[in-house]
């Protein structure tokens, strides 16, 4: 695969007269791209088993207890009877466990399903907060002043340093705090709702994403620098568009396609932050399953029970490897070096 | 004694008490009763190698308070007697001998003035005897026993368990800043007599100065090393082994002391020359080693528990189960909204599957528990029906867990929680995989039960969570409920009840006041109950404890007893170890030529 160095050239170099818009050139490029395909249907299926692995999609709308759907079993179901059962344990009640169950005989297919839930959401939420922070200030850094810029480019630079664990804890912290003082602000309960919904972790993706904006904002503000004294923005300027619309209409169109791009390639790295600190504890509140949690609360027993440890790993490996490649499709098809 | 993590005290037990020099008849100088170094012959010293599982907190007797750092201490100092391993009766240990006055308040006890002081000299690599400034060997005295208590009871020494040491007149007025230091009524009468003075008749007295908290300490070295008199290059010591080396985090080594009568006196004594210590944390990583031979012995990780103990083990006889006098409990913090009605508490407490916790995930031969005192404790209500009724099985005189659950869902429903709606709460406790585990099982069991509660779990590192959970500890920091586990000082009943839940004398940590609305009269009862047991007769006293149980975990329903701790170890076949609460390290016998010819 390229070198994904040229995005700067690639909107200027669209070949108009083909009559084709650089957006269906590119997804024409992406369906050539095999491995992209297989990665953009894995993570279509996964998007499906996570919203519809249990009821809750629409419980959280109309009350009541989620049932599970795609899942056999309820996450936490335990049966105690059936501790580390091996996998295609069939029990007298009529269970079936078809990849055996954990140290409380719960259910580890049904637990790995319902993994998805959190790896997808930090996908989603991680990029989204860190995209929308990133190329907000790279483009407020890049089309402003050259003091401006070196000011707010320092300040990412001194974030750089930042220790993430000890953000992440401290937030926990503080709006645990927060909903212990049964806080009425309407925006902090709406926060602290919807972090309950997701076992504990929404505050978790949020540090995450509030931290993991700053090689986004360096890349919109490179590319900002060279679009602002583009020739089409200039004639635009001399119509006499303020800033305002230059942005909106000529500089953040053609910026945000290698953004998103760059955006995916973190995905991989968001799941498995997010598993790295479910591992060491700073994660999803049992019993909520996340990968990371499986495998932490299960590695011990690998010997005794294998597969406890094996399918949220399995998981893990297939989504990030399908966003990787996904990923990899999407700067190639935006890369027009590589275009037939 | 807090037990850190219930691997840990898996074994590390603790109970309380050990080292007993003299019991057994002196025997002649020369006729060794136990073996010698030089059995092994060209062997090289006979070492065990051995997990710690922790770095000990510290190995300053006046301020040990846990498992690890007393097993530590009384294998490297002496008290003025110790605990018989067997039935934890005090065995004369400095003390030789000891009576009581006639009123009961007065204990005199005679010291044998042979226990040098001795020091590991790291350039010879021996064991030397400490000589004062004249080249006089130093000798273990009364005075300095009476500078450990008095040092143990000063507000400047901080001490977390001077309050075990409260029964001696004036030490508590002197710990709280109310009396004075030299007011404490422990006098050395001479080199080799001790007169203490106790507020009341306590029959376990013998026994309470067994703990390190009353042990002789150096006072020259202390004054002159401050703090880090501790350290492997300062301490002195006089117990059967020393000090030789602590890297702290990472190891630690203790060395046969030559000096220490033990070894001629005590048939028991062991073989051991050099104990080679490791601070692994990790049960897993810890079984690892000791399969590849890197450890003599080891916990059982609780997934290789049915490999270990199961049907054609293929480790044979090598793992040991044997009883452990502590008690895994959860308390309420009961002035916490959520659980400050009995009634809530008492119907999570029934619906505590303890039968199917024991069998199904510890797997480690525990008891369920139905009272908070163990059974191996003077005034121990363990397993007695008339409490807590719901806690037992049907083979014991108790409910079993069906109908334990159906009083329950009466209960909640009466305190206004039907099947648990409205009730959301959370359980704390210290980071470890067992206890997740137990968490999680009992997390699941409340949901079976009462299928609308809202159970949250939240885990904290063990100083953190320590601090989070004391009585004074802010109130939004602390969960509703916490685990923890406690194990015996000493082998009686006021230990538990009194010196840990008593709101006048013991941590409190579940935080019941006379002033509660719900439980105030209840808790005035237990209150004066458990001190009046203290000097009742001992036939008297068992009526109070029984009814200060029923009132601590059904009444009151202030505590969840979960189970009783066993100590789950496996042992090399060359290993011949004891399983008391404490290690003993002193009795340990090891064969070298199986060791090495591994």
């Amino acid at each position: 695969m390229a070198a994904g160095t040229t995005t700067a050239e690639m909107t200027s170099a669209a070949p108009v007269t083909r009559r084709r818009t650089p957006t269906g050139d590119a997804i024409r490029q992406l369906r050539k791209n095999k491995m992209a395909v297989v990665g953009l249907i894995v993570i279509l299926i996964m998007i499906f088993i996570a919203l519809f692995v249990d009821t809750s999609l629409f419980t959280f709308f109309t009350g009541g207890k989620a049932q599970p759907l795609i899942a056999p079993y309820h996450y936490a179901e335990v049966d105690f009877l059936h501790a580390n059962a091996p996998p295609l344990t069939r029990t007298e009640e009529g269970k079936f466990y078809i990849l055996g169950t954990d140290y409380l005989g719960r259910d580890n297919l049904s637990r790995t399903l319902y993994g998805s839930r959190i790896s997808l959401s930090v996908a989603i939420v991680a990029a989204t907060v860190s995209l929308i922070v990133g190329l907000i200030y790279g483009m407020i850094s890049g089309y402003g002043s050259a003091v401006r810029d070196n000011f707010m480019m320092r300040v990412v630079d001194f974030l750089y340093g930042f220790p993430l664990i000890i953000f992440i804890i401290l937030m926990q912290v503080y709006f645990k705090a927060l909903s212990a003082t049964d806080d009425t602000n309407p925006f902090v309960a709406w926060l602290i709702r919807i972090d309950d919904a997701m076992g504990g972790i929404f505050l978790v993706f949020v540090a995450i994403g509030l931290l993991n904006w700053l090689g986004m904002a360096r890349i919109a503000r490179g590319q900002t620098l060279s679009f602002k004294r583009k020739e089409f923005v200039e004639a635009s300027r001399s119509v006499g568009s303020n800033d305002g619309r230059i942005i909106r209409k000529h500089i953040l169109p053609n910026i945000l396609g290698p953004c998103i791009v760059a955006e995916t390639l973190a995905i991989p790295g968001y799941i498995l932050l997010e598993s790295f600190l479910s591992f060491i504890g700073l994660g999803a509140n049992p019993p909520t399953p996340s990968w990371g949690i499986m495998i932490s609360e299960t590695y011990q027993a690998m010997r005794v029970a294998p597969m406890n440890v094996f399918a949220p790993a399995v998981a893990l490996t297939l989504t990030t490897l399908a966003f990787n490649f996904l990923g990899d499709g999407l700067r190639d098809a935006f890369d027009p070096r590589l275009a037939d | 004694m807090y037990k850190r993590s219930y691997v840990v005290m898996l074994l590390l037990a603790l109970a309380a008490m050990v080292f007993s020099a003299c019991a057994a008849p002196a025997v002649p100088a020369g006729d060794s009763s136990g073996s010698d170094g030089d059995m092994a012959g060209d062997m090289g010293p006979v070492t065990v190698r051995y997990n710690l599982a922790t770095e000990p907190p510290t190995v300053d007797p006046a301020l040990s308070t846990d498992t690890t750092s007393s097993a530590v201490i009384r294998s490297i100092d002496v008290g003025l007697t110790r605990l018989n391993p067997e039935d934890s009766s005090a065995e004369p240990s400095l003390a030789t001998d000891w009576s009581q006055s006639d009123d009961g308040l007065t204990w005199t006890f005679n010291l044998r003035t042979d226990i040098p002081w001795v020091k590991y000299n790291a350039d010879s690599g021996e064991v030397e005897e400490v000589t004062g400034d004249d080249g006089s060997v130093m000798y273990v005295t009364a005075p300095q026993v009476e500078y450990g208590i008095k040092r143990a009871c000063d507000p400047e020494t901080a001490s977390d368990y001077a309050y075990i040491l409260y029964v001696i007149d004036g030490c508590e007025a002197a710990n709280i800043g109310e009396g004075a230091v030299d007011d404490i009524a422990v006098t050395a009468l001479d080199d080799a007599t001790l007169e203490i003075s106790t507020t009341y008749a306590a029959s376990f007295f013998p026994q309470i100065v067994s703990m390190p908290t009353a042990f002789p300490t150096p006072q020259g070295v202390i004054e002159e090393f401050g703090d880090v008199w501790t350290e492997a290059d300062n301490i002195v010591s006089n117990g059967p082994y020393a000090m030789s080396e602590w890297i702290h985090n990472d190891s630690m080594q203790l060395v046969k002391n030559p000096f220490s009568p033990l070894w001629a006196e005590d048939s028991r004594a062991g073989n051991v020359d050099v104990y080679n210590f490791v601070m692994i944390e990790e049960a897993s990583t810890e079984f690892a080693m000791y399969e590849n031979n890197e450890l003599d012995d080891s916990t059982v990780p609780q997934d290789q528990m049915d490999a270990v103990f199961g049907d054609g083990s293929a480790y044979g006889d090598e793992g040991h189960i044997a009883p452990n006098n502590c008690t895994y409990f959860y308390g309420f913090i009961t002035k916490k909204e959520a659980v400050s009605d009995p009634n809530v508490r008492r119907a999570l407490s029934m619906a505590v599957d303890r039968v199917t916790l024991v069998d199904q995930i510890l797997k480690g031969g525990q008891e369920p528990a139905n009272s908070f005192t163990n059974p191996a404790n003077f005034g121990t209500v363990a397993f007695d029906p008339e409490v807590a009724p719901w806690a037992l099985t049907e083979d014991l005189g108790g409910t079993g867990y069906a109908a334990a659950v159906e009083m329950g869902k009466q209960l909640m429903a009466d305190a206004g929680y039907p099947d648990g709606e409205g009730l959301t709460l959370t359980i704390g406790h210290n980071v470890s995989e067992g206890h997740a585990r137990i968490a999680q099982a009992i997390q699941a069991m409340w949901t079976a039960a009462y299928p609308a509660i809202q159970v949250n779990i939240e885990t904290q590192e063990w100083g953190v969570y320590l601090d989070s959970i004391e009585n004074d500890a802010p109130m939004e920091n602390k969960p509703d409920v916490y685990r923890l586990g406690w194990c015996a000082d000493y082998p009686h009943a006021n230990n538990w009840v009194h010196e840990v839940f008593n709101p006048d004398a013991g941590s409190n940590r579940i935080m019941i006041t006379p002033d509660d609305p719900a439980i105030g009269d209840l808790v005035a009862e237990y209150t004066q109950l458990t001190k009046d047991a203290q000097t009742a007769s001992p036939e008297d006293s068992l009526a109070m404890y029984k009814r200060a149980e029923q009132l601590l975990v059904d009444e009151m329903a202030a505590i969840i007893p979960i189970y009783f701790y066993t100590t789950v170890r496996i042992t090399k076949p060359w290993l011949n170890r004891l399983y008391a609460n404490d290690p003993y390290f002193e009795y340990w016998t090891l064969d070298q030529s199986g060791q090495e010819g591994m």
